[in-house]
């Protein structure tokens, strides 16, 4: 492991003259550097955010709440816009809707339930988060801050993220540069290990994706994304043959590649800001390598998102990742004047959640049978509610994820459109095919 | 004699260790897809599903999915972690575990390694040494 160049002044917070938050932010910094080979730190002028209350999710690096205490105390704060990710871990229990959740912590030892009053209040951690809104944390609490945050970052900004579905939000939609690696420590020091995505070198395409079916719905940019990451791995793709995909695409374009791979940064000549065209994402330098996902390769995939025996659909979950206010009202458009037969759980962000109340769409749902959560996912809860054996999503990215939670029994995940989903719920049967 | 070959990569975790292999011909995922406290892979359509890869020099191509793929760090661990590339998720998996890792080889260690060959790596000088079963 190569010494890593350092500044004078990460010099002296390594040594502790800024004291013990900042040394022992700094010596995270280092590892992290030292591990990806990085040379130096880069200083960061965008936005980050990370998974609270903890500080870096690791044994050796954690700050103490007396620590982050006396900081604030002491008038500490943020280096730069610091948002929090999903709710509060480990429970990661819904802020609003969670009485709704007829399930058990799966984390927590003595499963406690979500929809306990004493358990929730527990569980949202409030003690840290009166912390960390004095040092300056906005507690969004969302995979998908990018949609409610109010502060994008602009083109070029160096930013540290840390959710797969929302890294190539900053990278590729907005042009902002962030590898996966939001903690307390680059939020407060404002400073990340500069390789991978903060180089430029890095972000140009190496591989050039055609598909022969023309991409438009919500489910071809999804199973594309999926399919995107399992052939491209760790590549740069530049994807060609689509059409312009609007936001909601983008996210779920986003969040399959970061599943099915650790697709990070991509181009689509006319759409994402740093190419305008397929010469541009290459940099002029010609393609590793050109991959072709076309309506086999779709079918396929989609075919692999669905994972079940029989047709028996026990809940729905839509919302992943958050949805946004558009989302929920072209949602409450379809749920309208529907019932529901089984649960039916739509997920959105907590700033979000009094918008679709004021917005009636809160109702619409209730009246359907259907309850709105936010800030959290099923994955992200370890599991289902009880009594469920089988699930319908409309998110390659859930449908990957909420099977582990059952590598020991049959669990059914459905896979398909929302309007296949939106079906489901009503009958309770699985009636999706890719069409 | 059994061949050994021997390559050099780059360390991101110093340490020495010698342990059979465990090789996965795909990509690995964590967060859900990971059970750290029974050490193997939960993902399904996976060749390594429920595969214990504790104490085992645990070899891959590379990481995907979520952030979560540091639980490979934590719980029951593997013996090393080698890898063909990385990026931040197994910065961060290694930061988390603290056992000897490497990558960036000069050769692709999934094509040298086989699951049962017993590996050797010295992550402390930048290398592995690869004794071939039979």
């Amino acid at each position: 492991m190569k010494d890593i160049r350092l500044r004078d002044d990460e010099k002296r917070m390594l040594q502790g003259e800024d004291g013990i938050v900042a040394q022992k932010s700094m010596e995270w910094l280092v590892e992290m550097a030292q591990i990806a080979g990085a040379e130096e730190l880069v200083n960061l002028d965008g936005t980050g955010d990370f998974h609270s209350p903890w500080t870096t999710m690791t044994v050796h690096h954690e700050i103490t709440f007396d620590e982050l205490k006396a900081l604030a105390d002491a008038g500490g704060h943020f280096k730069i816009p610091t948002f929090a990710n999903k709710s509060p871990f480990l429970e990661e229990s819904p802020i609003h809707g969670w009485e709704h959740c007829n399930m058990c912590a799966k984390v927590d030892p003595a499963c406690r339930r979500h929809d306990d009053p004493d358990a929730h209040r527990d569980f949202m951690h409030d003690e840290w988060y009166e912390v960390y809104r004095k040092l300056g944390m906005l507690q969004s609490h969302s995979c998908a801050n990018y949609l409610v945050s109010t502060y994008p970052p602009t083109l070029g900004q160096h930013c540290s993220w840390n959710e797969s579905s929302a890294v190539p939000y900053c990278n590729a939609v907005l042009g902002a540069r962030t590898n996966i690696d939001g903690s307390f420590a680059t939020c407060y020091l404002g400073k990340a290990p500069y390789y991978d995505m903060h180089v430029t070198e890095n972000r140009r395409a190496t591989v050039l994706v055609k598909s022969d079916r023309l991409i438009q719905s919500n489910i071809e940019w999804d199973v594309l994304g999926f399919a995107i990451g399992e052939e491209c791995g760790l590549a740069v793709p530049c994807i060609t043959g689509t059409a312009k995909p609007n936001t909601t695409q983008f996210c779920k374009l986003n969040a399959g590649m970061n599943t099915g791979g650790a697709v990070r940064m991509y181009h689509i000549p006319g759409s994402t800001p740093e190419a305008r065209t397929v010469e541009e994402a290459f940099a002029g330098l010609a393609p590793k390598r050109t991959v072709v996902i076309g309506e086999s390769e779709l079918r396929a995939t989609y075919e692999k998102l669905n994972y079940h025996k029989g047709n028996q659909v026990d809940m729905v979950y839509l919302g992943c990742p958050h949805l946004s206010a558009v989302d929920m009202m072209l949602l409450a458009r379809k749920l309208e004047g529907k019932k529901v037969k089984v649960p039916l759980w739509i997920m959105t962000a907590p700033w979000l959640y009094s918008v679709a109340r004021d917005q009636g769409y809160l109702e619409i749902y209730e009246k359907a049978g259907a309850h709105l959560f936010d800030g959290t996912c099923m994955s992200a809860m370890g599991g289902v509610p009880e009594g469920v054996h089988s699930i319908a999503v409309d998110s390659a990215k859930q449908s990957y994820y909420i099977s582990g939670c059952y590598p020991d029994e049959q669990f059914d995940v459905f896979y398909g459109t929302q309007d296949d989903c939106i079906d489901a719920a009503i009958t309770g049967q699985w009636r999706g095919e890719w069409r | 004699m059994s061949e050994t070959i021997r390559i050099y990569g780059r360390t991101e975790w110093p340490g020495i260790v010698t342990a059979e292999a465990l090789v996965s011909p795909k990509p690995l995922e964590g967060f859900t897809n990971v059970d750290p406290a029974r050490g193997y892979t939960t993902e399904r359509n996976h060749p390594l599903f429920k595969v214990s890869f504790v104490d085992k020099v645990l070899v891959y191509p590379s990481p995907r999915g979520s952030g979560g793929f540091m639980a490979y760090g934590r719980g029951r661990l593997p013996a090393a972690f080698i890898h063909t590339e990385g990026c931040p998720l197994s910065v961060a998996a290694a930061a988390c575990a603290h056992i000897p890792s490497m990558t960036d080889f000069e050769r692709d260690p999934c094509e040298v390694i086989e699951t049962g060959d017993i590996v050797t790596v010295n992550a402390d000088e930048g290398w592995i040494e690869v004794e071939k079963r039979g």
